[in-house]
């Protein structure tokens, strides 16, 4: 909200949005998803799974309202399309 | 840092930490919100037979402006060294000199005896490159005595590599940070919470240590009926530490206190008056109060307790909460804010609410009609930020003007004409009430723009709008007014000085350094006496029976006085004083003190790219180099001087004085041709100035036509040519002494250069001697016939020793340079005050004479006063006072 980051697509970075997975821990309430409302949460065991669409600059915007919320990021991924669904929740789970 | 709130325990092992780090030259605190980052740094500062000084500035949320960040460093290095109880408090100015504010808190810093510790709380909202990059200097030169501790949420732009390699960088980190289990139990106990040690045990492990998790939980348990329920419910839920204990706070909290809490979260900062206002309820103050003293995340920001703030992330989460509880109020509680700020002055807080509210012509409306008070005011970056807050793609073309205003700062002034002229097509279709304002303020900056372009139709064009009274509907209007005023004044007498050097510039600078001081603009005030300084070698110049040089250096100083008071000796606004003081020392055959000056007006000019004050830069450096006999060197900067002169727009009042030096310093390395090309290229008014016909006696002396150059000076020696000023009239009768002694007519010579004495005299000018080569010239005439016998010795002496044979001996580097205080300083030396008297005269500690004069000494290389005064006459440093 409150950030204003440089244009972060000038160096040859992918301008066009894509999908991420961000996992947290612990388990967000209405509060702290109502930061994130390009985002859609699912909980996964103990830990809040976070994707939706983002590019470069709403990306580091969410990574920074992480930082002010004081959450526990645990994995941020981009989901390219070759792999499989991320939701399925196959991978660490610390 | 505010008061800090009764600590519940003491963390010895982290103070011990600490006290380790100390050590170092630079301790950094990294770790995320809530760790306890500033709690352990008051806890260390707090504690009883903490050696040193501290000095602590709490970085403003998201601060895009680097002056706004120096001056508040700035401020809190002179409130720990005492430094604020003499001399001005440091202000802010439309153009911001980032280097030489870094090295301003060095020299603060350097200048405070014993141990000093500079804190600087939540860097990571410091978001300003340049004000980081300043900052890496600043911490990797700190004097001996100077510790920094430095808390960041995350690791920020620092390079400090240096430091790390030197083991002079200490580190302290998240994990470093964490409360044990055993000081989770001491905080227990300590805030009176029975506990058993398995529900501590829990506690600890589903907080992970984290300070803020564990001072949320104390706050909830403080008063529970059943600590261990709450303890094993917490325990048992997968919400996040802050989410979950925030709620519970809040839970437990009055209703009227959560409604406080909630409808003043979108508030950087709050009073009482101004929660009363968001809640509509009296009585917010005491909520406050008790909150603080609760040690409920509140904080308060001064020692009355009349500001406070909520810690970070509880602000943060609050406010997630007010959106989604009452998404409705937010733009209603945002404009009640903007207006509460607006009447208090607080210009730059209205326009973030009124952003905030999602009002976006209003907000640009608003930025348009403060942006002069706030570039005024040295907010010109915050400005700058504010505009890159507006939502990219929706057009706001009043911002057209606010653009303009940065572009004019920065010296771009295409880019400035190009948003000049969206903001004129604005005005025609804004409202009447509201065009007045626009076209005024679109005036003054067209003002600036063609003052700085050296295009004096365009500004008389546009002061119409001073002839028209202040008639303002509201106090608003009659301040932006007297600002415009002010401003147009100075740009008005500026343009005239350097177009055409007419008496109304002094006249007009004069208006507007009065009207400057009434309504306390000191900038303007500066600027106004600055251009002054460089206007008054027009005014002086016709007559030489005045001294016009000690007179323009008398005018120069006192503007340099007054702007070293207000801490802006090395800024662009006092640059033309600066620099007309250095051309004045070399007509004055200072050369040596001339290029000390002019080193000064070069570090002002760091952040100033414009044609216009560039142009005077390389002609003084110019002279410098002719004076001293390096014709090459000279040559390149008159030409640069040249090519920025084509780049304005009008006439200017040096044009002929550059282009006759440029042309004489080409024909005597022997470019007789391309000089004749250019004489040849000249419209007939330029060809014909004083200073183009001497340029042209230079070309025949030099093509060994001595006739020829007696008959170019003919029209300047006899009063027919237009000359800039005397010294156009004093080459002229030199080279016609050097074209007589080629013709072998020693007595017409020795007349000539008797006359070239004479005018010289009162000035005790000594440049066109230099430049024209007329030492042989001097050294024939018999000195029993000339009445300037100590004058000439003057002349031959500084001759001899810039003579191309001695150039090597002048081009060795000299002593290391004394910075402006030192000099000051110095200047009192040879008096008999002794150092507090001299404090007293300077108004500054004796302290900072103390230091100056170690400084002096070391720079000087001696022991005690006498021969430190002995040196400096050598170095001719004291020369510089001699005009007062």
């Amino acid at each position: 909200m409150r950030f204003h980051l440089p244009a972060l697509n000038h160096g040859g970075m992918d301008p066009a949005p894509a999908r991420y997975v961000i996992r947290i821990n612990g388990h967000l309430g209405a509060t702290v998803l109502s930061a994130f409302p390009a985002l859609a949460p699912q909980h996964h065991g103990a830990h809040t799974v976070l994707t939706g669409l983002l590019d470069q600059s709403g990306l580091y915007g969410v990574l920074a309202e992480i930082e002010a919320l004081g959450l526990d990021l645990l994995e941020l991924r981009k989901f390219t399309p070759d792999r499989e669904s991320p939701e399925t929740g196959h991978h660490r789970s610390p | 840092m505010a008061p800090a709130a009764p600590r519940l325990i003491d963390r010895g092992d982290l103070l011990a930490a600490l006290d380790r780090a100390a050590t170092r030259k630079v301790t950094i605190i990294s770790a995320p919100a809530g760790s306890g980052k500033t709690s352990l740094l008051r806890a260390w500062a707090g504690r009883p037979g903490q050696p040193g000084r501290l000095a602590v500035l709490q970085v403003q949320r998201d601060q895009q402006d680097a002056q706004q960040f120096w001056l508040a460093l700035l401020d809190a290095v002179r409130q720990a060294t005492g430094a604020d109880s003499g001399a001005e408090p440091p202000a802010a100015t439309p153009d911001f000199n980032a280097p030489a504010m870094a090295d301003r808190v060095l020299s603060e810093l350097a200048d405070a005896h014993g141990g000093i510790t500079l804190v600087i709380d939540d860097l990571h909202e410091l978001t300003s490159p340049e004000a980081l990059a300043q900052l890496t200097r600043l911490l990797t030169n700190l004097p001996p005595q100077v510790h920094a501790m430095l808390t960041t949420r995350h690791d920020v732009g620092l390079r400090l590599h240096q430091l790390r390699l030197a083991g002079d960088l200490a580190e302290i980190r998240a994990a470093d940070l964490r409360f044990s289990e055993r000081e989770t139990r001491e905080l227990l106990d300590a805030s009176g919470i029975e506990l058993s040690d398995a529900g501590a045990a829990l506690l600890h492990q589903r907080t992970e240590g984290w300070a803020a998790g564990l001072r949320l939980a104390t706050i909830s348990l403080a008063g529970h009926p059943d600590p261990e329920r709450f303890v094993a419910e917490f325990s048992g839920s997968d919400r996040t530490v802050a989410e979950y204990l925030i709620a519970e706070m809040l839970e437990r909290q009055p209703p009227d206190v959560q409604d406080l809490l909630l409808r003043t979260s979108l508030l950087d900062r709050v009073n009482g008056e101004l929660a009363d206002l968001l809640t509509g309820r009296p009585g917010s103050e005491r909520i406050l109060l008790d909150l603080q003293d609760a040690n409920a995340f509140v904080e308060s920001l001064d020692p009355e307790r009349t500001w406070f703030r909520y810690h970070h992330l509880f602000g943060d989460l609050l406010r997630l909460e007010l959106r989604r509880t009452l998404p409705e109020e937010v733009p209603a509680l945002h404009r009640r804010a903007a207006g509460w700020f607006t009447l208090q002055g607080q210009v730059v807080e209205a326009i973030r609410h009124t952003q905030a509210a999602g009002d976006w012509p209003e907000a640009a409306r608003l930025l348009a009609d403060h942006s002069f008070s706030l570039t005024l005011d040295g907010q010109a970056q915050t400005i700058q930020a504010l505009v890159r807050a507006f939502p990219p793609g929706t057009d706001h073309p009043e911002l057209a003007l606010v653009r303009a205003m940065g572009d004019l700062a920065q010296g771009r002034l295409d880019q400035a004409a190009a948003h000049l002229a969206v903001a004129e097509t604005h005005a025609e279709t804004a409202p009447p009430d509201r065009q007045r304002r626009l076209r005024v303020a679109i005036a003054s900056l067209q003002l600036s723009l063609a003052r700085r372009r050296g295009h004096l139709a365009g500004v008389i064009e546009q002061v119409r709008f001073l002839a028209s009274p202040v008639t303002g509907q509201s106090d608003e209007d009659i301040a932006l007014d007297s600002d415009l005023r002010a401003v147009a004044l100075m740009n008005l007498g500026t343009a005239e000085a350097w177009s055409l050097g007419l008496p109304d510039a002094e006249r007009h600078l004069r208006e507007g350094a009065v009207l400057a001081r009434e309504i306390g603009r000191p900038y303007l005030e500066v600027g106004c006496l600055a251009q002054l300084g460089f206007a008054s070698i027009f005014h002086g110049a016709a007559m030489p029976n005045i001294q016009p040089f000690a007179m323009t250096q008398a005018r120069c100083r006192e503007a340099i006085a007054l702007a070293e008071r207000h801490g802006w000796g090395a800024e662009p606004v006092i640059a033309p004083a600066l620099m007309t003081l250095a051309g004045t020392m070399v007509f004055l055959g200072e050369f040596d003190e001339g290029e000390r000056w002019l080193r000064r007006t070069e570090r002002a000019l760091q952040t100033d790219t414009g044609p216009d004050i560039r142009l005077l830069l390389h002609q003084t450096a110019g002279i410098l180099h002719a004076g001293r006999g390096r014709r090459h060197e000279a040559l390149e900067e008159l030409g640069a001087a040249e090519d920025l002169g084509s780049q304005l727009e009008g006439p200017q009042a040096l044009a002929s004085q550059v282009t006759g030096w440029l042309l004489a310093t080409q024909a005597r390395l022997g470019m007789t041709g391309e000089a004749r090309a250019a004489i040849a290229a000249l419209d007939d008014e330029r060809a014909s100035s004083g200073e183009i016909r001497n340029a042209r006696a230079v070309i025949c002396l030099a093509e060994g036509d001595p006739a020829g150059a007696l008959g170019a000076v003919a029209d300047v020696l006899d009063g027919t040519a237009p000359v800039l000023g005397y010294v156009t009239v004093v080459e002229a009768h030199l080279l016609a002494g050097l074209a007589h002694r080629e013709l072998g007519d020693q007595r017409a010579a020795s007349q000539a250069a008797e006359r070239a004495l004479a005018l010289a005299e009162s000035d005790r000018l000594i440049l066109p001697f230099a430049m024209t080569g007329s030492a042989g010239l001097l050294e024939a005439l018999p000195r029993h016939q000339t009445a300037h016998a100590a004058l000439l010795a003057d002349i031959l002496d500084v001759l001899h020793g810039s003579s191309p044979a001695a150039k090597e001996q002048s081009s060795s580097p000299p002593a290391e340079e004394l910075s402006p205080g030192e000099l000051r300083v110095l200047r009192y030396l040879p008096t008999n005050l002794s150092r507090p008297e001299i404090a007293g005269e300077l108004s500054v500690s004796p302290n900072t004479v103390n230091a100056h004069v170690r400084s002096i000494y070391a720079k000087l290389q001696v022991r005690d006063r006498s021969s430190a005064v002995r040196r400096a006459r050598e170095l001719r440093l004291l020369a510089a006072g001699r005009t007062r």
